[in-house]
């Protein structure tokens, strides 16, 4: 637990170096960890797909992520894993297929980042989302997908719903 | 720039002229829903032409864990010859070089570090002594080339290794990084080309500029680099205080016309529309010039993916990559026609329902393109498919 800790804290200190990482003090791992730690735990999955430099990730980073109440919301609830756009680092797909965190975003066809992509437990897809979003998006999206409302509506049909 | 302008227009080739492509065949000889090939490799070097042999190379997981393999056939057969697999450990993103009268050298990476063999025949030998990966492969005359990202310190660097064949013996001659300090941050997916004057060119991902950055650097003998230049005509900063600029990645390099070199890479400079195909030429002058867009403007609001330039020394320039413009991943190509590359052109058997991605390709001695492409079925599983094209 130690040693986790010891290696989170030096995540967050090469974060703070580097340029639109994973927002600071959120508890992100890659993703074959990220579904791992779902499976075991039957937390839905947050990825943040996002790209080294990337200034609407560093702007939705400082505007939103920086959100107490959003930190707590997210990092209790979800398995919350980060895949760099551009890097040749592996990851398992859910079907056992190996291929790289850039190679992602070509299956995802991903055309912006930073693009937020949910899914189940198992690692199915449930819906992805591309840009900058506030709190108050990321708020409508967890009850959308923890609320199980995927299942009967689409997201816009739900937004158009709540109240 | 009057005489680089003159020799871009002697370098360029009929505008409207259309390739005819062959009825095409499947490659890997083993498929299933659960087996995924895949044909990336640092400079996209999936695919050569050795004399009459064509050579295509690939990894994919059907043995329980990803193994390297490659698969030959005579030009004239129809049908690839049962693939011999490459490697005995866990393997990835194997590149296939032509030696001539049908002998090839394959590089992959194996169990974290680089190795090569020279095909049939020859045993394998390991090139890095230490953890290694997207390695590449280049030839020109009797030189021959291989270059790698290798961990140094906290970071990868790009390292050339000049490379001995005698037989069917390989042998390092001499490895070098490209630069001797530390990597800052990590590079990585290096791109070699031997241009007709023989000097060696490098490309490869670079993030000291705490963005992704294609660099690249020249050697007159493999030993000695100059300085690193961005391959980017786009400065890096911030934007409103923010991040650090826009991405860039997977440089490829191919030697082009009597002394040219070209590149191309996937480019995010239009932040909104995914990554855009992008080209610049060195016309000998060992410094690249100002950045082309390679694709049409009906690919301009969809990302492309896996892109790669082929060219040789008559002038012929090809580049190629996938992207979903008619609903799925086709395989798209374009020309270049001395001033501008070319309206992209889909290869007839990489289209249409289904995905259709991740081409690699080769030019022959004739002029003729060699494709070689993945066509997923999640069902049947994904096939390997190999076409070639001649100009009519």
């Amino acid at each position: 637990m130690k040693l986790i800790k010891m290696v989170l804290a030096a995540g967050c200190l090469w974060a703070g170096t580097a340029l639109a990482d994973p927002p600071k003090d959120y508890p992100f791992v890659d993703f074959d960890a990220g579904l791992k730690a779902a499976k075991a735990s039957g937390k839905p999955i947050f990825v943040y797909f996002g790209r080294y430099g990337c200034a609407w990730c560093d702007h939705t980073n400082k505007k939103t992520f920086s959100d107490a109440g959003l930190k707590k919301l997210y990092s209790e609830n979800y398995a919350l894993v980060y895949v760099d756009a551009e890097s040749g680092k592996r990851l398992t797909l859910p079907s056992g297929e190996r291929i790289t965190e850039a190679e992602l975003g070509a299956r995802l066809q991903a055309f912006a980042t930073p693009l937020f992509v949910y899914m189940t437990p198992q690692g199915d897809k449930i819906m992805q989302v591309p840009g900058f979003k506030t709190v108050q998006d990321f708020q409508d999206y967890d009850r959308y997908v923890r609320g199980g409302h995927y299942k009967q509506k689409t997201l816009l049909e739900f937004l158009g719903s709540k109240s | 720039m009057r005489a680089a302008a003159l020799l871009l227009a002697l370098l360029s080739w009929p505008a409207h002229a259309a390739w005819t492509w062959s009825e095409p065949l499947t490659v890997n000889s083993v498929q299933g829903a659960a087996i995924f090939p895949h044909i990336e490799s640092a400079n996209r070097q999936g695919v050569a032409i050795s004399g009459n042999t064509v050579g295509v190379v690939w990894e994919d997981n059907r043995s329980g864990s990803p193994q390297c393999y490659l698969a030959t056939k005579p030009a004239a057969a129809v049908a690839f010859q049962p693939e011999v697999q490459l490697s005995k450990n866990e393997c990835y993103e194997p590149v296939v070089l032509a030696l001539g009268a049908g002998r090839f050298v394959t590089a992959w990476e194996e169990a974290g570090k680089v190795h090569a063999r020279v095909l049939p025949g020859g045993k394998t030998l390991q090139l890095s002594k230490t953890e290694a990966a997207q390695v590449t492969l280049a030839r020109g005359g009797d030189s021959l080339y291989a270059a790698w990202a290798e961990q140094a310190g906290r970071f990868k660097r790009i390292a050339v290794a000049s490379l001995a064949l005698k037989g069917g013996t390989l042998s390092v001659k001499s490895v070098q990084p490209v630069e001797a300090a530390m990597p800052a941050d990590e590079q990585g997916w290096p791109a070699l080309a031997v241009a007709g004057d023989g000097s060696l060119t490098v490309a490869w991902e670079d993030r000291r500029h705490h963005h992704t950055v294609p660099m690249v650097s020249h050697s007159r003998d493999g030993k000695s680099f100059a300085p690193p230049a961005r391959l980017i005509d786009r400065k890096s900063g911030r934007v409103d205080g923010l991040g650090a600029g826009m991405g860039a990645m997977r440089p490829t390099l191919t030697a082009w016309g009597e002394q040219g070199v070209v590149a191309a890479w996937l480019d995010k400079r239009d932040f909104l529309s995914g990554y855009d195909v992008y080209a610049a030429f060195d016309p000998g002058t060992r410094t690249f010039g100002r950045n082309l867009k390679v694709q049409d403007s009906f690919g301009d609001n969809m990302a492309q993916w896996h892109a790669l330039i082929v060219g040789d020394g008559a002038g012929r320039l090809v580049s190629l990559w996938d992207d979903a413009r008619d609903g799925t991943p086709d395989v798209w190509l374009s020309e270049w026609e001395g001033d501008a590359f070319g309206e992209d052109a889909a290869v007839p058997a990489a289209h249409g329902p289904g995905g259709q991605s991740d081409p690699v390709a080769t030019l022959d001695a004739s002029g003729a393109l060699h494709g070689v492409w993945l066509d997923r079925d999640e069902a049947a599983g994904t096939r390997i498919r190999y076409a070639r094209a001649e100009r009519k």
